[in-house]
């Protein structure tokens, strides 16, 4: 009824609604659900982050809030409007890396502001503060042929950021990071969400990195359903001296084996990639 | 011998042993180009106005008295006319046929069928409806050119990836943007190599196309110097046309190693 004021995080009226979402794909011939009846909602400036052993459906998902992918079935409603496409208020930050080979690491960091502003001052300005957050500015004149792996990521991390895109889709953008970089990444990103309270969804594989980020954990199965969605209560800050607390640690532990046993539970054949 | 991993190796030495043996393999042309005129290759009356030396003198002759600057002018005022119309003709095409599936699927066999037929036949065709002279030259010339660039532009424009396109339209790119920042730069390289065989063929096609009737060029000379029984002019004029063929193609090789992306 009515609604008592500020929001504070999760309120009741979902910024993003899925509603009994169906999408199929074609494998060796034969239909398959990817995503198989999904009902979820999310809040404005939630963090939701969902989990899934391989090939659950986890990145159809987020293609289908994107708006790249039409559900077969149900419907994905933005701010209760039917998502028919693409557009600047969701940014992608893909699995693959999207740079494009023609440009260097800071004008491929421009290249959103270009489509938004056209080309000014800036752009340039900008584009470098987030390419000093990713930790790339010994590297802004290099093309992506002639940069690892980890530095692409970074790279399209920046990209996509520089944006300030109201909702921001996550496909496993810190996988290929090494531990150093990953930690700062969470905090970055921690960082970015707390001030520009965008709603994140956060594709990822690590359970870890889940607890430390979400405020919800969705749980999806090898049948392509989220079996369970997890509430994180655990306070913020969750970096640095918050997190060598006893207490804290060992809630954290105990978040993390809960959705851990899900994950297993709800594997089936599929590849678990939660072993530990 | 040195295979080609080998002299890479960035050394002054091996980029002096590279130089030398690009030098080597002018001289050795130039060695055979003398042996064939000895051995009276192109027949006994005329084999001593074939060769190097006759063609050299005949080359510092139409130096002095013009002629080579009188043919070259306009071969290369034709050539360029005509990339220029077709560029700005077959790109444009090429980036629509390459980015709508449907037009690619509309255009594919009439374009493979028409890229197949030399535009020397079209010459009568060329001559009812321009008559004789620079214009008809100008337009087989502008036909033969169209067919590399459009199709390496289709190409290129074909090979943009979803995944880019997808990002642009989650940054907020309209038609426009996505045309100008992300198919035509995607496209260049195949764009440039388009043009590289353009001019190519452009070249070989001229003089030919310059024996329909104009009054000057090199392919003109070539059938004056021949009418005059002038040989060692004909060797100069065609060591011209090879020379001019090799330098615009470094040119465009230059543009290539400027201009094209790397993946």
């Amino acid at each position: 009824m009515a609604d008592n004021g500020r929001s504070t995080g999760r309120t009741s009226k979902a910024l993003i609604s899925l509603k009994g979402v169906t999408k199929e794909y074609q494998k060796n011939g034969k239909w398959i659900e990817a995503v198989s009846n999904c009902n979820l909602e999310i809040a404005k400036n939630e963090f939701l982050v969902i989990v899934g052993p391989t090939g659950s459906g986890k990145s159809t998902l987020l293609k289908l809030v994107a708006g790249f992918e039409q559900p077969d079935k149900g419907e994905v409603l933005l701010d209760g409007e039917p998502i028919e496409g693409p557009g600047s208020d969701r940014g992608m930050i893909f699995q693959e890396y999207a740079l494009l080979p023609w440009r260097t690491v800071l004008q491929n960091v421009e290249l959103g502001l270009e489509f938004q502003y056209g080309k000014r001052k800036e752009n340039r300005e900008l584009a470098m503060e987030y390419i000093d957050m990713v930790g790339l500015s010994y590297a802004t004149g290099k093309f992506p042929v002639e940069m690892s792996g980890g530095m692409k990521r970074r790279a399209s991390l920046a990209m996509i950021l520089v944006i300030k895109p109201k909702i921001l889709l996550m496909d496993g953008p810190f996988n290929a990071l090494d531990s150093k970089t990953k930690l700062t990444m969470h905090t970055e990103i921690t960082r970015i969400w707390e001030h520009e309270h965008n709603t994140i969804i956060f594709v990822t594989s690590e359970l870890d990195e889940a607890v430390k980020l979400s405020d919800r954990i969705a749980v999806m199965n090898s049948e392509g359903r989220i079996s369970k969605i997890f509430t994180n209560d655990l306070p913020r800050p969750r970096f640095g001296k918050a997190a060598l607390e006893p207490e804290f640690h060992h809630r954290f532990i105990e978040l993390r084996e809960m959705v851990m046993n899900e994950v297993k539970a709800g594997a089936g054949k599929a590849v678990c990639d939660y072993g530990q | 011998m040195v295979n080609k991993q080998q002299s890479r190796n960035g050394s002054t030495q091996a980029f002096l042993a590279d130089r030398s043996f690009y030098v080597l393999g002018v001289f050795l042309f130039l060695v055979i180009w003398q042996a064939a005129s000895m051995l009276k290759l192109f027949g006994n009356d005329f084999s001593e106005a074939f060769s190097p030396l006759s063609a050299f003198l005949a080359l510092i002759e139409m130096a002095k008295n013009g002629d080579i600057v009188h043919h070259t002018i306009p071969s290369l005022r034709r050539v360029l006319v005509s990339l220029f119309m077709a560029i700005i003709f077959a790109l444009p095409v090429g980036v629509l046929v390459g980015y709508f599936r449907r037009l690619e699927q509309l255009t594919y066999v009439p374009f493979q069928f028409m890229r197949m037929i030399s535009p020397l036949a079209w010459m009568p065709i060329a001559i009812i409806m321009f008559g004789v002279g620079d214009v008809s030259v100008t337009f087989l010339l502008w036909l033969v050119a169209i067919w590399p660039l459009i199709l390496n532009t289709v190409h290129g424009a074909g090979r943009v990836s979803p995944l880019w396109l997808n990002m642009a339209k989650t940054m907020g790119a309209g038609d426009k943007g996505i045309l100008t920042k992300i198919i035509i730069p995607a496209a260049i390289p195949d764009m440039l190599t388009g043009l590289r065989l353009a001019v190519g063929v452009s070249w070989i096609i001229l003089v030919p196309a310059e024996m329909l009737g104009v009054p000057d060029g090199l392919g003109y000379f070539i059938l004056d110097t021949r009418d005059r029984f002038r040989y060692d002019q004909l060797m100069a004029t065609i060591f011209i046309i090879g020379l001019i063929g090799y330098l615009l193609d470094s040119a465009n090789r230059w543009l290539i190693s400027k201009f094209a992306w790397k993946i």
